[in-house]
């Protein structure tokens, strides 16, 4: 479904992503873990068109490389960011509207009002998205955006960061049933080990911008490199 | 057959409260129509015709300054260029007036073309290109003698029409036409305000990243909110120089035609459709009726005052401050 293709990406001296390779499979579910500045949110970034890289980007067997951003999500890209943006002075409701009108090219109100209800946000979808939600409620809103623009590929920044371990599971319940119910693909960037083991088939380890592993979640987090770039030692 | 049931969950279409824009748009209508009625004399149509023109004009830069999410310097090249091809496509290619002054809207859209790159910068930037860009007009317009008369101006070109009987260039029938072309431009502007197209707007206009990334194409809606803009500037522009019968570069490009727009579109509250038209017809009359009196030469001054004390006690503007005081909401969405 996505393929990278040595992508780089280089913030003046500073070199982000190095000849980044690696695929995706259509409804696979994969881990994107590393230390903090190992690349993840840059990765996001290229793959949904916010940042601008070196190399090839192949989405559904199409080169996306040159597509811009808001192209990339009508393409079928959907992507949340760490530190939830919502937009601004719309409500609840009137985000996932303009999400659907324009990611999706049609306006359908009962597909709306489901994502509301899945996201359990349909008590607060005439607050105001910016001064009206809790952290947690502005998550949510971060995925019920993507999902009303009906993607084929999601893209996950930390979505759970901040949970209590037994909130944690129960949002890693409901990652599952959107990851069926809207028969997605998703990409998780997330530093629990629990939490890749538990929702991943695969995971991708980045640090330095470069891939040093790309396996099963239980053999990425035995493997010495990646222990070594979390803890600084192999031995940890 | 049973009836059909709306989901109860689903909220409804937002009405806008119908029968409260109508009362809106009917009393709006009895209150132009009273000068016409109350028998006023030329001078005071005349006024309230240039304070038209300027209410049209405001009304294009709060769509791009509210909608757009872009503060313009200059409106000037948008007004002078409607001016200038209303008037040359009508004497100059025949062509009949009511139909030239659209085509000089289309010729003031055309004119923001150029424009289109400044698109991608924002906030001063934006504001410092095409304030430079309207200069670059007024130059043009005084250097190509042989097309617009150069700084010696353009006098010959037909006025406004009779239609069914209605002498249009009369200052009755001028106020008329202008009332209707407002009103019209206002039903446009809240129509786009009301649509998807302008909820997203909104959205970029304070979000941009965040809305890019759900599919909205943010420079595309930009530029038309631009060239929307400017084809009603045009248009008012067109509208004016019918009226007054004499064009030249520094009254159709002047700086004014960029500055007291944005002052009547903020002191009657440029976040609503009827502020900016209540703010050009107020601000307009005080400065005939009061500040020239006061001060003969650089009268303008005293806007600047106004504009001030009114951005102090009410940021909404004249509406937002008319609401609070009745009571309603301080977001002003008439």
């Amino acid at each position: 479904m996505l393929t990278l293709e040595a992508v780089t990406v280089r913030f003046g001296g500073l070199v982000a992503l190095r000849e980044v390779s690696f695929g995706l499979q259509a409804g696979e579910i994969l881990g994107l873990v590393g230390p903090n500045g190992a690349g993840k949110t840059t990765l996001f970034n290229v793959i949904s068109g916010l940042t601008r890289a070196r190399g090839t980007i192949r989405f559904e067997g199409r080169d996306i490389t040159a597509l811009p951003l808001h192209a990339r999500a009508r393409a079928g890209i959907g992507r949340t960011f760490q530190i939830p943006q919502p937009m601004k002075h719309l409500s609840v409701r009137e985000n996932l509207t303009v999400a659907q009108v324009f990611g999706a090219g049609r306006h359908d109100p009962a597909r709306i009002e489901e994502i509301l209800d899945v996201m359990e946000l349909r008590a607060q979808g005439d607050r105001d998205a910016e001064g009206g939600l809790a952290l947690q409620e502005l998550k949510r809103l971060e995925i019920a955006k993507a999902l009303a623009t009906e993607p084929r590929l999601l893209l996950l920044d930390e979505v759970l960061a901040g949970l209590e371990s037994q909130a944690k599971r129960q949002f890693m319940g409901k990652l599952k049933e959107l990851h069926a119910r809207f028969r997605l693909t998703i990409v998780i960037v997330e530093h629990d080990i629990e939490t890749i083991s538990g929702l991943c088939s695969r995971a991708v380890v980045l640090n330095f911008g470069q891939v040093i592993a790309d396996a099963t979640p239980a053999e990425v987090f035995r493997n010495p490199l990646v222990v070594e770039s979390y803890t600084g030692t192999a031995d940890a | 057959m049973a009836p059909a049931h709306r989901d109860p969950r689903i909220p409804a279409p937002a009405s806008g409260k119908p029968w409260r824009n109508a009362a809106l748009v009917g009393a709006c209508l009895v209150l132009a129509a009273l000068p016409v009625l109350l028998g006023a004399s030329n001078y005071l149509l005349g006024l309230l015709i240039s304070a038209l023109i300027l209410s049209g004009i405001a009304l294009a830069w709060a769509l791009l300054g509210n909608l757009g999410g872009m503060v313009s310097f200059g409106h000037a090249a948008f007004f002078g260029v409607g001016a200038y091809a209303s008037a040359l496509i009508s004497a100059r290619l025949g062509v009949p007036v009511l139909l030239a002054i659209p085509l000089a809207g289309l010729c003031a859209a055309l004119s923001a073309l150029a424009m289109l790159p400044t698109l991608r910068l924002s906030g001063p930037y934006f504001a410092l290109a095409i304030l430079a860009y309207a200069q670059i007009f007024r130059i043009l317009a005084t250097e190509a003698t042989g097309l617009t008369g150069g700084g010696a101006g353009l006098q010959r070109f037909p006025g406004l029409p009779t239609i069914l009987g209605l002498d249009l260039g009369s200052r009755t029938g001028s106020y008329g036409l202008l009332v209707a072309m407002v009103a019209l431009s206002a039903l446009a502007y809240e129509a786009i305000r009301r649509s998807h197209v302008g909820t997203a707007l909104r959205a970029i206009a304070h979000s941009e990243d965040a809305t890019r990334v759900v599919g909205v194409n943010s420079v595309l809606l930009k530029a038309w909110m631009l060239l929307l803009s400017a084809f009603m500037t045009g248009v008012f522009g067109a509208l004016n120089a019918h009226i007054i019968g004499f064009l030249e570069p520094a009254y159709a490009f002047s700086g004014l035609w960029s500055v007291m727009p944005i002052i009547a579109a903020i002191f009657g509250g440029y976040r609503t459709v009827l502020g900016p038209i209540g703010g050009a017809i107020v601000i307009y009359l005080f400065d005939q009726l009061v500040a020239k009196d006061l001060i003969a030469v650089g009268h303008q001054i005293l806007l600047g005052l106004v504009l001030v004390v009114m951005v102090l006690i009410a940021p909404n503007g004249l509406l937002g401050l008319l609401k609070r005081r009745a009571g309603g909401r301080p977001h002003a969405d008439a």
